[in-house]
């Protein structure tokens, strides 16, 4: 066969011979295979078939899934945030109802089902197997449920199920915290697929809801029912219980949570609070928030468009929005200056106004026409006198300043217990060439001296860079799930953390910064003095306002005569006490103008919230 | 109006003259299997078997009409067939809908299911590039035959559709089988293919790991995939030698058996009919095969042949996947049973392919290189 095969010419009739027996081949194997299968089924249906007719006859057994109680959601005293309560839902099995439409027409002059409801319905049932049960309206009330009792015999296949629903007590407070719980949709329905979570009718859409919704949600049991000849369940054989959701203590605040809404008295923003000891959150907060138990049993048409506003309700300010940091990066520009051994506390520069790069017409402003005259580090921080930080940011050039600040945690996520989280920008000349494809300028290190230009950072990044200079150079994984419990006769579990990194370790270095973030609060200079007068403690800040409009020509621009939506980001990062401090704030107040007029007054009255003794009256 | 009806009559005949008729009986056997065993299965729904009746008729029609399209017309096409079908396939990643992959085109009127059509046009640019090669095929023939079947299947199991992916790589090996493939390839290939099987888990999608895990035990998901396997089980095994009879299959009717009209309706069938009903249905299914490839084997030419005999061979991997499937003899995978599940798109399929073997068989001159 050999030179048959090398030869290049078709051979028509050798190929036909060829096909012939190949499907001949063919035809025998297919014939041998169905004979193993028809061999297969005789095993089954002759061989062992006394076995298989019992199991068929005693096959009265279904199982049913049992669905635990969800984990509960305490502050750090203990206070519940998020619990269950008892309800009842109206449930179709569609292949039980014989006529659909029918049922569902019945069934609307029995409860009131609003199109919402029936379109859910729809697309429920198009992602779901016919033998499962679908939702049809949950939370009955008390009328609904009696006339469903009376007229329940006239619709097979629908059912009335008691199920826990979620409540959040405080409502609106903790929505960016906790987030919420929502009804199972077609896409949480595919990802589960055909395992027995597709028994459940809620699962954590947001925040601490959604990050740990394996642990909150526990595992899924079922139940051996007895069924009659009609497939009406007799009675429970056996159950397999399941095991409920595990508790978590956050390490939030409901008291200083509190403050902090009020502390905004109605204005836009974000804020958050960490305990620079371990990292814990003691309080977070994004203005507006919104109500998270309009989610439970799906979200109204009107709601939600409410919710669409330009002020953007749902957005998380703390940990998926971005801004230009603004004079708050200086303590840390400090820090990488003093680390780099360019300057040190005594170093002075001569602030005029403006800062001109060498062979560059192009001046950059300080915000005080004039400037301030010499000044060292703690009149630099105290006065926010931009001179000082270019020169420096220049100094250091940017290749430097990239790699201190990843050490510092900016442009790197941190971590945080709550999806979505952003990383932010870190200027780098590899940055610029990826996202712009252009040459990095001297210029934009003199910007990013001052946290303008290209940075963006979120106020967690803030609030963790603040909490470090506040513990002595550790960075620690901001986080709000403190401890867990599974079942209330079990010992609460800590929960473990990421061990914290020592990124500044010059006991001197960070000294020098703090001193001069507290001359920012208590010098006669310091753009805090204002929001610090009057404290029984002491505290350390930097105020930093983000533009969203540049200045242009020699004319300075008020910020109050901005538009509103042009209007500046006002930052303040601060700790307290001084001396020994136990929280680290970033405060972002929108469209408020500067930082220390409109951010800090909110800063002070957070701390205040925290350090002083509750008002004897209010505790009542 | 005799004249009319003779007219009719003579309209009709001219239609159907190009149609098999020991194939299309056996296939129509099968067929009213089918609405017998949905009747029962769907506890007499008069709505889904009249439904499935219409599904039948637009793919017999189809038949009808592919059987009249000369091979050499339809190699002439392939080529554009082939083409076209893996642009829909692509177009499904971009526009695609589905409810556990996306694998529907929503054409407005009616949804397609673009990895359906890769289950003809595969055998077809495999039979129009073989037709022309030098066969038996050697390397580089094979290397293009397999770019043929891997590119189509590569995106298919990616939709993820792991059963429709099975059935098209199918119909491409047997194109290449039935070209005739030296033994000492196949044996290589097979045993490359055993090698690499296991370090495919790693790519498997969570649900179709848990499937296989099922299958090796069953017990370890009750709620689940083994539940079914389990009921399955017992819904043949209880049908016993000459079955429950019609519309008393107790597994099917008391709802302990899911998907009974889909992918499971081979244990109803089994439940009710018996192991007669089983061997029956095997024998129509086997004789439909063996006619087919016999076609195949009378044509005259290389793109005919090939076309018809991958077709034929294929049809037999659905009938031995799914019956092996809800006998908990192989893994779970979602291939229906040819012409006996509920549903339109691979009924319509097969027939356009029952079609296409008619074809064969009526124009036996038909010579070409």
């Amino acid at each position: 066969m050999r030179p048959t095969r090398r030869q290049k010419l078709k051979n028509l009739h050798a190929e036909a011979e060829q096909f012939r027996r190949r499907a001949l081949v063919g035809f025998l194997g297919i014939t041998v295979a169905m004979l193993g299968l028809a061999a297969g089924y005789f095993r089954l249906q002759v061989l062992q078939h006394e076995e298989y007719q019992t199991r068929s006859e005693a096959n009265r057994i279904k199982p049913r899934p049992i669905v635990p109680a969800r984990g509960l959601i305490y502050d750090r005293n203990g206070r519940l945030l998020a619990d269950n309560v008892p309800a009842y839902r109206l449930e179709l099995v569609p292949e039980q109802v014989p006529d659909l439409e029918a049922t569902l027409a019945g069934l609307g002059r029995l409860v009131a089902l609003d199109d919402e409801d029936l379109e859910r319905f729809r697309a429920t049932r198009r992602a779901t197997r016919s033998f499962r049960p679908i939702p049809l309206k949950l939370r009955l009330d008390e009328g609904e449920l009696a006339r469903l009792a009376v007229n329940r015999h006239r619709f097979p296949g629908v059912e009335v199920v008691p199920y826990l629903t979620r409540r959040y007590p405080y409502g609106p407070l903790f929505s960016h915290i906790i987030g919420y719980v929502g009804r199972v949709d077609a896409d949480d329905l595919q990802a589960m697929g055909d395992s027995r979570n597709a028994a459940l009718t809620h699962i954590g859409k947001a925040g601490i809801e959604r990050y740990y919704e394996s642990r909150l949600r526990g595992e899924i049991g079922y139940e051996e029912i007895e069924t009659n000849v009609e497939g009406r369940a007799l009675g429970v054989l056996r159950r397999h219980d399941a095991k409920p959701g595990t508790d978590l203590y956050l390490s939030v605040d409901a008291r200083l949570q509190q403050a902090m809404v009020d502390a905004f008295q109605g204005q836009h923003g974000a804020a958050i609070a960490i305990d620079p000891a371990n990292g814990e959150i003691l309080g977070m907060v994004s203005l507006p928030g919104y109500d998270p138990n309009l989610f439970i049993n799906g979200i109204g048409h009107k709601d939600w468009q409410a919710l669409q506003a330009p002020s953007r309700p749902l957005f998380n300010r703390v940990v998926l929005g971005g801004f230009p940091p603004g004079s708050t990066i200086k303590p840390f520009m400090a820090l990488a200056g003093l680390e780099a051994g360019l300057i040190t506390p005594e170093t002075t520069v001569l602030s005029t106004g403006e800062f001109f790069l060498p062979n560059q017409a192009r001046g950059y402003r300080d915000w005080r026409p004039g400037g301030h005259g010499r000044v060292n580090l703690v009149e630099s921080m105290a006065q926010s006198v931009n001179t000082y930080y270019f020169k420096l940011a220049y100094e250091l050039g940017i290749d430097r300043i990239d790699p201190y600040f990843q050490r510092l945690g900016f442009g790197e996520p941190t971590g945080i217990d709550l999806s979505g989280e952003i990383a932010g920008v870190r200027p780098s000349r590899a940055w610029k060439r990826r996202q712009f494809n252009q040459e990095w300028y001297p210029g934009d290190t003199v910007n990013a001296g001052i946290g303008q230009g290209f940075w963006v950072t979120s106020p967690l990044q803030l609030a963790q860079g603040t909490a470090m200079i506040a513990n002595g150079g550790w960075l620690r994984r901001p986080h709000l799930v403190q401890a867990s419990q599974d079942g209330f006769d079990r010992p609460r579990v800590p929960e473990p953390q990421p061990p914290a990194r020592r990124v500044v370790d010059n006991e001197a270095h960070l000294s020098a910064v703090r001193a001069s973030m507290e001359a920012v609060m208590h010098s006669a200079t310091g753009s805090g003095r204002v929001a610090a007068a009057g404290a029984p403690y002491r505290m350390a800040g930097k105020s930093g306002t983000a533009q969203r409009t540049s200045r242009r020509g020699l004319q300075s621009t008020n910020p109050a005569d901005l538009p509103y939506h042009l209007r500046h980001q006002a930052w303040f990062i601060a700790y307290a006490p001084a001396e020994a401090p136990t929280i680290a704030v970033a405060v972002l107040v929108e469209h408020g103008g500067s930082g220390s007029g409109a951010a800090a007054p909110v800063v002070r009255r957070i701390l205040d919230a925290w350090l002083l003794p509750p008002p004897e009256d209010t505790a009542r | 109006m005799i004249a009319l009806l003779g007219w009719v009559r003579e309209m009709l005949a001219r239609l159907f003259d190009k149609v098999d008729l020991p194939l299309l009986l056996a296939l129509l056997c099968v067929m009213l299997i089918s609405l017998v065993v949905l009747a029962s299965a769907s506890g007499e729904n008069t709505r889904l078997v009249l439904s499935q009746g219409v599904r039948f008729g637009v793919g017999l029609g189809a038949m009808v009409l592919v059987s009249r399209i000369p091979p050499a017309r339809l190699r002439l096409w392939t080529p554009l067939a082939f083409a076209g079908s893996l642009v829909l396939l692509a177009a499904v990643f971009v526009f695609g809908t589905g409810r556990s992959a996306n694998l529907w085109l929503n054409l407005g009127v009616f949804y397609l299911q673009p990895g359906e059509l890769l289950k003809l046009t595969v055998p077809m640019m495999l039979a129009w590039y073989l037709h022309s090669a030098v066969l038996p095929p050697r390397w580089k023939t094979l290397a293009v035959c397999a770019g043929i079947i891997g590119l189509p299947v590569a995106m298919i199991v990616k939709q993820p559709d792991l059963g429709t992916g099975m059935l098209v790589a199918a119909s491409g090996v047997f194109a290449v089988f039935l070209a005739g493939i030296a033994w000492w390839r196949i044996g290589l290939f097979a045993g490359l293919g055993l090698a690499v099987l296991p370090a495919t888990w790693p790519f498997l999608l969570p649900h179709q790991r848990e499937r296989l895990l099922t299958f090796v035990n069953p017990e370890s998901d009750p709620l689940g995939t083994g539940w079914n396997i389990i009921q399955s089980k017992i819904a043949i095994g209880s049908g016993g030698f000459s079955g429950k009879g019609w519309g008393q299959g107790s597994q099917a009717h008391l709802d302990f058996l899911p998907e009974h009209t889909t992918d499971f309706i081979f244990s109803v069938l089994s439940e009710e009919w018996g192991w007669l009903g089983v061997v029956t249905l095997l024998a129509l299914y086997l004789f439909i095969i063996g006619r087919c490839l016999w076609i195949a084997s009378e044509a005259r030419e290389g793109f005919a042949r090939i076309l018809a005999g991958a077709l034929a061979m294929t049809f037999s991997v659905y009938v031995l996947v799914n019956g092996g499937m809800v006998a908990g003899l192989l893994p779970v995978v979602g291939v229906p049973m040819p012409l006996l599940s509920f549903g339109g798109t691979s009924a319509v399929s097969l027939l356009v392919g029952f079609g296409m073997v008619m074809s064969v068989r009526a124009h036996p001159k038909f010579m070409g290189t």
